[in-house]
């Protein structure tokens, strides 16, 4: 599989917290070929390539597939749209962007923005807040009503590219990239002899409160998980220590809240089978679906890959390819070390 | 209204920032080949010289300008970033997160910042200085952007042609390629008196390269074809929203840079009148445009802009209406058709 293509492919799927059936229907044509396919009152998409014995290990692995975006709050008397964030919008990002609405029909439509004339002193570095911004769909009050209903999710676009020579850029690379990791890390593993059940969870609504991955791994009880999610890779602008950097692996999480024993297995696995790694170090919560997912039921192991990217919540995402690539080699070879059928020689 | 449109969405498509707009003069000179006897100056203006079928009493000049805002490459990091300045009137706040192209080789490239998630709440709600941005080509060294772009290079918005709405078109650099496309219009089709057409560069930067041709053409009469801002959007005041979509082409009476003729103000008003084409005058002093330039040439050039209310100008995503584009086409057509200069008030 073209991972480019695949993280490329499925970051252009529209997919906003809540809304994420048609990222959901292309990630799905992925997996449905290595196990049974459904998704669960919260729209998670869960797939099993191996169930599990009675009582024996279970492993899930878990990338959330929603986005962040905007919801239509109200139709303004002049046709133009009120909306509100849905997850961490950055507001600097939005004036005069393209975007798409969202309804039964996709309208194109731009976020408005006021001409330089118009403004007085600093208001040219004033960003302004969310119940300001107003969508132009070029349409009347009474158009506009016909083809929107409010609670349509809106969308910036970002047709999406490759750029140099390993690196993607598009809208939804937070978690599409993740996505992606899993996707392939599925894919690696779905002819190995496994002791251990493998299920995938490709959650919904991470971007509140991660609402989805906790039902997603309520109905799996699992007894391990491995969470994907992307991290702050550094750019000249940001603290060092809080990032990883492009092309050096996927960042392995160290956290009070994640399986300690996991984080060491999956550093030594990387060492081990010569896969790059970085590491990041969390002091509490880890703000990804694995804060949720360890206090499912009565607990479970659960480990954090993340996958270093720029410009997170932005419609500029950037992600190395090749990082999404060694997160779903280091992920598979993980789980045949742990749980492989036949013992495997020690390099 | 297909071929005018289709122009439009091509000029869209080519990047000229100001200084540098070869590739929209090279569309230009292919689309007007056997259609008038063309020259481009030690500017870069690219100078049309149509027979109509008549000699007119008054040299007439008609006028859009081929350049857009943009950015300009002005250093490469050790980490293979961008810097960059911008060309031309660019809001800060329409930068941050957008796609961008650069260089001849259109390489493709992103313009961010650190995560929100690093700022904090005050730099949430502000806008960083440009200096502070840098363009991200995906490049992992300064050799490696090196191999793909040079200092000096020109970036535009990459930004999709579109239409939506009720009769809406979105797209990049409208400001004001729909200008240079309706002279490549009426160009192409005939005209009642001989009419010098100039595609000007530099508008962006000062008004510049008009200032040459105008001097070179030395007209009696120009007509500015232009785009100007419209705020008729969600949150500003009727009184504030200086022009409308829909309400057909806008007559400046006076901008930043000029006090039009009020004498062709009031002809233009009349043969939109006669001609039962929508007209508005623009409400306002904002802005200005070539006609600055313009006239003030030699002994003075009586001047006349003529403009297509534009939303969000100077960003990815200007919004033109169609119907507005015919009807600028219409007027500028008919006023073509001037017997003579039109009586001075």
């Amino acid at each position: 599989m073209d991972g480019k293509k695949l993280a490329l492919t499925l970051a252009q799927c529209y997919g906003v917290s809540g809304d994420e059936q048609s990222a959901a229907h292309v990630a799905a044509s992925y997996l449905k070929g290595w196990g049974e396919v459904r998704s669960d009152a919260l729209g998670n998409l869960i797939c099993t390539l191996r169930a599990p014995k009675d009582g024996g290990p279970h492993m899930m692995l878990c990338a959330h597939m929603d986005e962040i975006g905007m919801i239509v709050t109200h139709i303004l008397p002049d046709g133009f749209l009120r909306v509100a964030a849905v997850g961490g919008v950055d507001r600097r990002t939005l004036l005069a962007s393209p975007v798409k609405v969202l309804g039964r029909e996709k309208l194109d439509g731009v976020v408005c923005s006021i001409p330089p004339h118009l403004q007085r002193g600093d208001d040219a570095k004033k960003i302004p807040p969310m119940e300001e911004i107003a969508v132009d769909v070029g349409l009347s009050f009474e158009q506009a009503k016909e083809k929107i209903s409010l609670g349509d999710r809106v969308v910036v676009c970002h047709s999406g590219a490759a750029m140099g020579e390993h690196c993607i850029s598009s809208k939804a690379l937070d978690n599409r990239a993740g996505c992606a990791a899993v996707i392939r890390a599925a894919e690696l593993l779905k002819d190995e002899e496994l002791t251990c059940g493998l299920s995938v969870v490709l959650s919904t609504r991470e971007e509140l409160a991660c609402n989805g991955a906790k039902t997603g791994a309520f109905g799996l009880c699992p007894t391990h998980a491995i969470a994907v999610d992307v991290s702050f890779a550094l750019t000249d602008d940001a603290p060092k220590e809080k990032c990883g950097e492009l092309g050096k692996g996927p960042m392995i999480g160290v956290s009070p809240v994640l399986s300690r024993e996991m984080s060491d297995g999956l550093i030594r696995c990387a060492k081990d089978r010569g896969l790059p790694y970085q590491l990041e170090v969390m002091a509490g919560p880890t703000s990804t679906d694995a804060d949720v997912i360890t206090l499912t039921g009565s607990g479970v192991r659960c480990g954090l890959l993340s996958i270093p990217l720029r410009y997170m919540h932005t419609p500029a995402e950037l992600v190395d390819v090749r990082d999404i690539e060694s997160c779903a080699a280091l992920m598979a070879e993980y789980i045949i070390d742990r749980f492989g059928g036949t013992e495997r020689e020690a390099d | 209204m297909e071929k005018l449109m289709r122009l439009i969405k091509d000029l869209s498509q080519i990047g000229g920032v100001s200084g540098d707009e070869g590739a929209v003069r090279a569309y230009i000179r292919g689309q007007l080949e056997g259609h008038c006897d063309m020259r481009t100056d030690a500017l870069g203006n690219l100078i049309c010289k149509k027979k109509g079928a008549k000699a007119p009493a008054h040299r007439l000049m008609v006028e859009a300008h081929m350049d857009e805002v943009g950015f300009i490459v002005t250093g490469i990091t050790e980490s293979g970033m961008l810097r960059f300045d911008t060309v031309g009137g660019i809001d800060a706040r329409v930068i941050i997160g957008k796609p961008v192209l650069v260089g001849p080789q259109a390489v493709r490239g992103v313009i961010g910042t650190k995560a929100m998630h690093l700022q904090s709440a005050a730099e949430r709600d502000e806008m960083p200085q440009v200096e502070t941005l840098s363009i991200d080509i995906g490049a992992s060294s300064k050799e490696e952007a090196e191999s793909l772009v040079r200092l000096g290079d020109s970036g535009v918005w990459d930004s999709a042609f579109v239409s939506f709405g009720d009769g809406f078109v979105k797209g990049r650099a409208l400001d004001d390629r729909a200008g240079c496309a309706i002279m490549i219009d009426l160009i192409q089709g005939d005209i009642p008196f001989d009419t010098t057409f100039v595609f000007t560069t530099q508008e962006e930067v000062g008004t510049r390269g008009a200032q040459a041709a105008a001097y070179e053409v030395a007209p009696d009469v120009a007509i500015v074809l232009e785009t100007t801002t419209a705020a008729d959007i969600a949150g500003v005041a009727p009184a504030n929203q200086v022009c409308r979509l829909g309400k057909g082409p806008v007559l400046s009476v006076m901008d930043k840079g000029t006090i039009y003729d009020k004498g062709l103000v009031r002809f233009a008003m009349d043969t939109a009148k006669r001609r039962d084409i929508p007209v508005q005058i623009k409400e306002g002093v904002y802005g200005g445009n070539d006609a600055h330039a313009v006239h003030v040439s030699r002994s003075g050039v009586r001047t006349l802009a003529v403009s297509l209310p534009c939303r969000y100008l100077h960003s990815p995503s200007c919004v033109l209406k169609v119907e507005d584009i015919a009807a600028t086409r219409d007027l500028t057509a008919a006023l073509l058709g001037m017997e003579g200069p039109a009586p001075a008030l």
